[in-house]
C-alpha cells in the first residue's frame, strides 16, 4: 500500500476541518451591507431615526459596512415585523422598533409576528413627552385643564395619533385617574396635529419636547406637564404629572434595534459590541442630549423582560381604553 | 357582444361587489364611540355602488340594444394572453430575478405573441435587461428582485 | 422695501460658484428622479442627507431642494411619453399628455409641460418670498371640515373626467373610493377589505395602482392589434417637437390656474400635489371654451396639472419654514435634515437664519430657470424614444413599470397589484370606464373619509359644523355649484330634445 498517495487528501480534508471549526469560533463581522428595516417610509420618526444612528454609527468607525435603510411600511409595524420574520435565519438585517412593535399585535389579528418572534438587540433611547396647550390658552397647569374638562365633560378635544398610540392611551389613563373626560382626534401626521392646536381647533395635544422646542421658543405654546417620571432638564419648570397630583404609570416610547428569529449568538454579540462601545461615545451623548431623548440603554436578559412587562401592561390599557384585543 | 350589453354585464357585476361590499361593512361597526365607525363609509360606498349600478342598468337599457360601437373582443384574446405572461413573469421574478423574468417576458411577447424572429426578441430582451441593471442598480443604487443566480 | 433687500442678500448667497454648482447637480438629480416613476425624491433626498452633513448648511439645503421641485418637472416625461405616471402628482398629465403624444405632439407636449412648470415655480417662489407668514396663519384655520369641504370639491372634479356617462365616472371614483378604504382603519385600528393578508394593512400603494392602470393596461389595448397599430403619428418638422405661440397663447389661463390652485393647496399640510393637478385640471376643464375636448389631447390639459404640481413645491416649504411643520413626505425628510444640521426649524427660523430662507428662495429662481434651459434641449431628445418601434418600447414600458413599482417598498406583493390592476385599467378601457375617475376616488378617499369622522369627533356628532364654518360651507357651496353644472346642461338638452321631438 502505498501511504504517499493517501497523504495528500487526508491532509486536504484536515486542513478544510480545521479552517471549519476555526470559523466557528470566529465572531461574527458584516462582509456586506447591512439591511436597516424601518416601518416608516422616508421622512417618518423612525426613519429618521435609523438614518442618524446609521450616520454616527459610521462617524464613529464602529462599523465597517454600510447600513442600507430599507423603508417596510404598512399597517403599523406590521409590515416590516413580518419581513423581518421572513428572514428568519439570515445575517446582515436588522431592524429599528418602536413602541407601537409592542402593541400592534396586540389589536390587529393580520399582525402574527411578536416581538418573542424577533431576536432583542438593543434598546438605545427613551423619548419623552409633555402635554402643551396653546400658550394664549387659559390653561396654566395641567390642573387647569383637568378642571375645564370636568365643568365640560367630552368639549375639550385633544389631537394625537392613531387610538392604540402613547396620546391616547395617556389620555385614557388621566382620564380615568382624575374622573374627567375629553375628546381624541386622530390626525395621521405630527405635522397636522400640531397645526391644529396652533389654530385652535384643539386645546392640547401630547407631544415630544424636541418637536415642541421650537415652539416654545417662539411663544406659540406652553407645556403644562412632562409625562415622565423626573423633570426633563430641558424643562426645569414643568411639573411631571405626578407631582401635580395625577398618579398614572407613564407609558415609554422606546427605540431600539432587533433582529430577526434565530440570529446566531455570534451575530448579536456583535452588534451588542457596538452599540456597547456607540453608548459610550460622546457622540452619543450629545445627539440624545440635542433630541432631548433619555438615554435608555439596554440589552440581553433584561431587554427581554422590558418587552414583556411592557407587552403586559399595553394589553391591561388597551383592555380598557375598550380597543379590541386580540392576543 | 354590442356595446351596451356589456355596459350592462359591468353594470351587474359593480352592483353585485357593492352587496358584497355592503355585506362586509355592515360586520363592522357604522358607529363607535367617537363618531362614525370604520364601516360607516364602505356602507355607504357599497349602496352607492348599487344603486350607480342599478342606474347604468337601466341606462343601457333605455338605449338601443344595437351593436353600434361595438365594444370587440374578438381581440381581447391576444390582450388576456399578454398579461398571464405578465403575471407569469411577475411570479417568477423571485425565483429568477429581475432580469432572467424580464428577459423570458420579452421574448414572449416579441417572438412569440408578436411572431418575429427569436434572436430579435432575445436581443431586445438581454440588451434591455443590462441597461436597466446598469441605470438602477449601478448607477442609482436601487435593489431589484434578484433570483437564485443571485442578479 | 425689506423683502426686496433681503432677496438682494439672497441672490448674493445663491449666485455663489459653489450654490450655483451644488443647485444644478439638485436639480439634474430631481429631474432624473422624476422621470423614473416609483424612485421618488423622499427616497433619494434621504439617502443623500448624510453627504451633506460635510457641506455649509445653505449649501445642503440649496441642494435637497433643487432634488425636490426638480422632480416635478421630471415627473412629467414619462407620464405623456409612456402614460406611466412618474410620480403621484403626475397622473392627470397622462390624460392629455399621453394623447398629444400618440398624435405625434409629443415635443409640445413635454415643452409647455416644461414651460407651465417654469412659470407656476417661479410664481410658487414669489408666494413663498411674500406671503408666506400670513399664508401660513391663513392655512392654521383649516381644520377637519375645511380639509373635508376641500376633498368633497376635488370629489367634483369627477365632474370633468366624465366623458360621455357621468354614471359610469360616478361607479369608478365609488371604486377607487372602495379601494382607498382598503387597510387599517386609523381611529379604531380594525383592518377593513385585508382579506387577512398582512402587506394590505396599509393600504394599496398608489404607485403600484396608477402604473398598473395607466401603463399596463395601456399596454394590452394596445396588443390587441398584432403588428402592432400606429400607436405613435411621428410628426414631422419643428412645430411639433415644441410649443408654438398659438399653443403659448392657449395656455394662459392654465399657467395662473396652475400656479395659484398648486401654490394655495400646497400651503394646507397633508393635501398633496396629486389633489393640486386634479383640482387644476377640473378648473380648467370647467372654464375652457372646448371642455369636450379635454381628454384627446388638449395642450391645456397638461399645461395646467403640471404648473399646479410645481407651484405645489413652493408652497409645501410655506408651512415648513415659517412654521416648522412639514406639509407631506418630502418636506418632512427636509425638516429631518435642517434638525441633523442643528437647525431648530419653526417660527423663528427665518428671522434667526435669514441666510438660509433668502438664500433658499433666491436659489429656487436660479433653480427653475437653470431647469427651464436643462429641460427644453431635451425635450426633442426625449421625443425621439417614440421613435423606438414598438416592439422595443412595450417591453421598456413593462419593465421600467416593474422596476418602479418594486423600488417604492422593495416589495413583491406591490408588483402583483401592478398587475391586477393592469387587468382592472385594460377592462375600463374597453368598457369605457374613465380610469382618472378611479384614481381621483383613491387619491382623495383616505383624506376624505378621514377628514368627516375628524369633524364629527370635534363636534361630537354634530354635522352642522360643516356648514357653519365660513371656509368650508363656501367651499361646499363651490362644490354644490360644479355638480350642478352638469345638471344644468342635461337638463337643457333634455329639453331642447323633447321640443324637437314634439315638432
Amino acid at each position: 500500500m502505498n501511504v504517499k498517495i493517501w497523504m495528500t487528501p487526508i491532509a486536504a480534508v484536515l486542513v478544510v476541518a480545521l479552517a471549519a471549526v476555526q470559523a466557528q469560533s470566529q465572531e461574527f463581522k458584516p462582509s456586506k451591507q447591512i439591511e436597516t428595516v424601518v416601518h416608516t417610509g422616508p421622512g417618518g420618526g423612525s426613519d429618521l431615526f435609523a438614518r442618524a444612528i446609521a450616520e454616527l454609527l459610521q462617524k464613529e468607525k464602529l462599523i465597517n459596512q454600510r447600513m442600507q435603510v430599507v423603508n417596510k411600511p404598512g399597517g403599523g409595524p406590521a409590515v416590516a415585523m413580518s419581513y423581518l420574520a421572513e428572514k428568519k435565519g439570515e445575517t446582515h438585517t436588522i431592524g429599528f422598533f418602536t413602541g407601537v412593535w409592542v402593541t400592534n399585535p396586540l389589536t390587529t389579528t393580520e399582525a402574527t409576528v411578536t416581538m418573542k418572534d424577533l431576536t432583542p438587540i438593543v434598546r438605545l433611547v427613551l423619548e419623552p413627552a409633555v402635554v402643551a396647550v396653546k400658550a394664549d390658552s387659559p390653561y396654566k397647569t395641567m390642573k387647569d385643564f383637568i378642571e375645564a374638562a370636568k365643568k365640560s365633560p367630552g368639549q375639550l378635544r385633544q389631537s394625537g395619533g392613531s387610538v392604540t398610540s402613547r396620546d391616547n392611551l395617556m389620555r385614557l389613563l388621566i382620564q380615568k385617574a382624575t374622573g374627567t373626560q375629553w375628546t381624541f382626534i386622530s390626525f395621521p401626521s405630527g405635522g397636522e396635529r400640531l397645526s391644529n392646536l396652533l389654530g385652535g381647533h384643539v386645546q392640547m395635544m401630547v407631544i415630544e419636547p424636541q418637536e415642541a422646542g421650537e415652539q416654545i421658543r417662539a411663544g406659540n405654546l406652553r407645556v403644562i406637564a412632562s409625562l415622565t417620571e423626573k423633570r426633563l432638564a430641558s424643562l426645569p419648570n414643568v411639573p411631571t404629572i405626578k407631582e401635580q397630583g395625577i398618579d398614572v404609570p407613564v407609558i415609554p416610547q422606546a427605540r431600539g434595534v432587533v433582529a430577526p428569529p434565530a440570529t446566531s449568538r455570534e451575530e448579536v454579540q456583535y452588534w451588542e459590541g457596538v452599540f456597547d462601545r456607540f453608548a459610550k461615545t460622546a457622540t452619543w451623548k450629545q445627539y440624545v442630549e440635542q433630541n432631548q431623548f433619555e438615554d435608555g440603554y439596554l440589552k440581553g436578559p433584561a431587554l427581554t423582560k422590558f418587552f414583556d412587562e411592557l407587552t403586559v401592561q399595553m394589553r391591561e390599557v388597551l383592555k380598557e381604553a375598550g380597543a379590541k384585543v386580540v392576543r | 357582444m354590442g356595446k351596451y350589453k356589456a355596459d350592462i354585464v359591468a353594470a351587474v357585476c359593480l352592483a353585485l361587489f357593492g352587496v358584497y361590499v355592503i355585506s362586509v361593512a355592515s360586520r363592522l361597526d357604522y358607529v363607535s364611540e367617537v363618531g362614525p365607525g370604520p364601516g360607516f363609509f364602505p356602507l355607504w360606498l357599497g349602496i352607492g355602488l348599487v344603486v350607480f349600478g342599478a342606474g347604468l342598468i337601466a341606462a343601457s337599457f333605455s338605449r338601443s340594444p344595437s351593436g353600434e360601437n361595438a365594444t370587440s373582443w374578438a381581440t381581447a384574446g391576444r390582450s388576456l394572453t399578454g398579461w398571464l405572461g405578465l403575471m407569469v413573469a411577475v411570479a417568477l421574478l423571485g425565483k429568477l430575478g429581475f432580469a432572467l423574468a424580464f428577459v423570458l417576458l420579452t421574448v414572449f411577447f416579441v417572438a412569440a405573441l408578436d411572431r418575429r424572429p427569436i434572436f430579435l426578441a432575445l436581443g431586445i430582451g438581454v440588451g434591455l435587461a443590462v441597461a436597466f441593471q446598469l441605470i438602477f442598480v449601478v448607477a442609482l443604487d436601487v435593489s431589484l428582485p434578484t433570483g437564485w443566480f443571485g442578479f | 422695501m425689506d423683502a426686496l433687500h433681503n432677496l438682494l442678500l439672497g441672490f448674493s448667497i445663491a449666485l455663489a460658484p459653489i450654490n450655483l454648482f451644488w443647485c444644478l447637480i439638485g436639480v439634474i438629480l430631481g429631474t432624473m428622479v422624476g422621470v423614473l416613476p416609483g424612485l421618488g425624491p423622499a427616497a433619494t433626498i434621504a439617502m443623500l442627507l448624510p453627504l451633506t452633513l460635510k457641506m455649509d448648511h445653505t449649501t445642503a439645503i440649496i441642494a435637497l431642494a433643487g432634488i425636490f421641485y426638480g422632480a416635478r418637472y421630471g415627473g412629467s416625461t414619462t407620464s405623456i411619453l409612456l402614460n406611466i405616471p412618474g410620480e403621484s402628482s403626475s397622473v392627470v398629465t397622462c390624460l392629455d399628455g399621453y394623447q398629444m403624444a400618440r398624435q405625434g405632439r409629443a415635443g409640445a407636449a413635454l415643452g409647455i409641460s416644461a414651460i407651465a412648470s417654469f412659470v407656476a415655480g417661479t410664481v410658487g417662489v414669489l408666494g413663498l418670498m411674500l406671503i408666506a407668514p400670513p399664508l401660513a396663519r391663513f392655512a392654521l384655520r383649516f381644520a377637519p371640515p375645511e380639509y373635508f369641504a376641500l376633498m368633497v370639491l376635488g370629489l367634483t372634479m369627477v365632474v370633468f373626467l366624465a366623458g360621455e356617462s357621468m354614471i359610469k365616472a360616478l361607479l369608478a371614483m365609488f371604486v377607487g373610493l372602495w379601494i382607498a378604504t382598503i387597510g387599517a382603519d386609523l381611529f379604531t385600528a380594525e383592518s377593513r377589505f385585508t382579506f387577512g393578508q398582512a402587506k394590505l394593512l396599509g393600504g394599496v400603494d398608489f404607485i403600484a395602482a396608477t402604473v398598473g392602470v395607466f401603463a399596463i393596461g395601456e399596454v394590452m389595448v394596445n396588443l390587441e392589434a398584432q403588428g402592432g397599430a400606429e400607436v405613435f403619428k411621428l410628426g414631422k418638422g419643428l412645430r411639433n417637437l415644441l410649443p408654438t405661440w398659438q399653443d403659448l397663447k392657449d395656455c394662459r389661463f392654465a399657467f395662473l390656474n396652475g400656479s395659484l390652485v398648486g401654490f394655495f393647496v400646497g400651503a394646507l399640510p397633508g393635501a398633496g400635489a396629486t389633489v393640486a393637478s386634479f383640482m387644476s385640471y377640473g378648473i380648467e376643464k370647467a372654464f375652457s371654451r372646448h371642455p369636450e375636448k379635454f381628454g384627446t389631447g388638449v395642450i391645456e390639459g397638461v399645461a395646467a396639472p403640471e404648473g399646479a404640481n410645481n407651484a405645489d413645491a413652493g408652497g409645501a416649504l410655506v408651512p415648513l419654514l415659517t412654521l416648522g411643520i412639514p406639509g407631506g413626505n418630502t418636506t418632512a425628510i427636509l425638516l429631518g435634515g435642517l434638525i441633523l444640521w442643528g437647525y431648530k426649524p419653526g417660527p423663528l427660523l427665518i428671522q434667526e437664519h435669514p441666510e438660509l430662507f433668502w438664500g433658499l428662495v433666491a436659489s429656487m429662481y436660479v433653480g427653475n430657470v437653470l431647469l427651464l434651459v436643462l429641460n427644453l434641449p431635451l425635450v426633442p431628445l426625449f421625443a425621439q424614444i417614440l421613435r423606438l418601434p414598438y416592439y422595443v418600447l412595450y417591453p421598456l414600458i413593462v419593465g421600467i413599470s416593474i422596476v418602479g413599482v418594486y423600488s417604492v417598498n422593495n416589495s413583491l406583493f406591490d408588483v402583483w397589484l401592478m398587475g391586477i390592476f393592469g387587468l382592472l385599467g385594460y377592462l375600463m378601457r374597453k368598457l369605457d370606464f374613465p380610469a382618472a375617475a378611479l384614481i381621483l376616488g383613491m387619491v382623495l378617499g383616505d383624506s376624505l373619509e378621514r377628514a368627516l369622522r375628524q369633524s364629527l369627533m370635534m363636534s361630537q356628532g354634530d354635522i352642522s359644523i360643516l356648514v357653519t364654518r365660513p371656509i368650508s360651507a363656501t367651499l361646499l357651496a363651490i362644490s354644490a355649484g360644479v355638480l350642478l353644472l352638469p345638471l344644468a346642461r342635461k337638463v337643457r338638452s333634455w329639453r331642447v330634445e323633447a321640443i324637437e321631438r314634439e315638432s
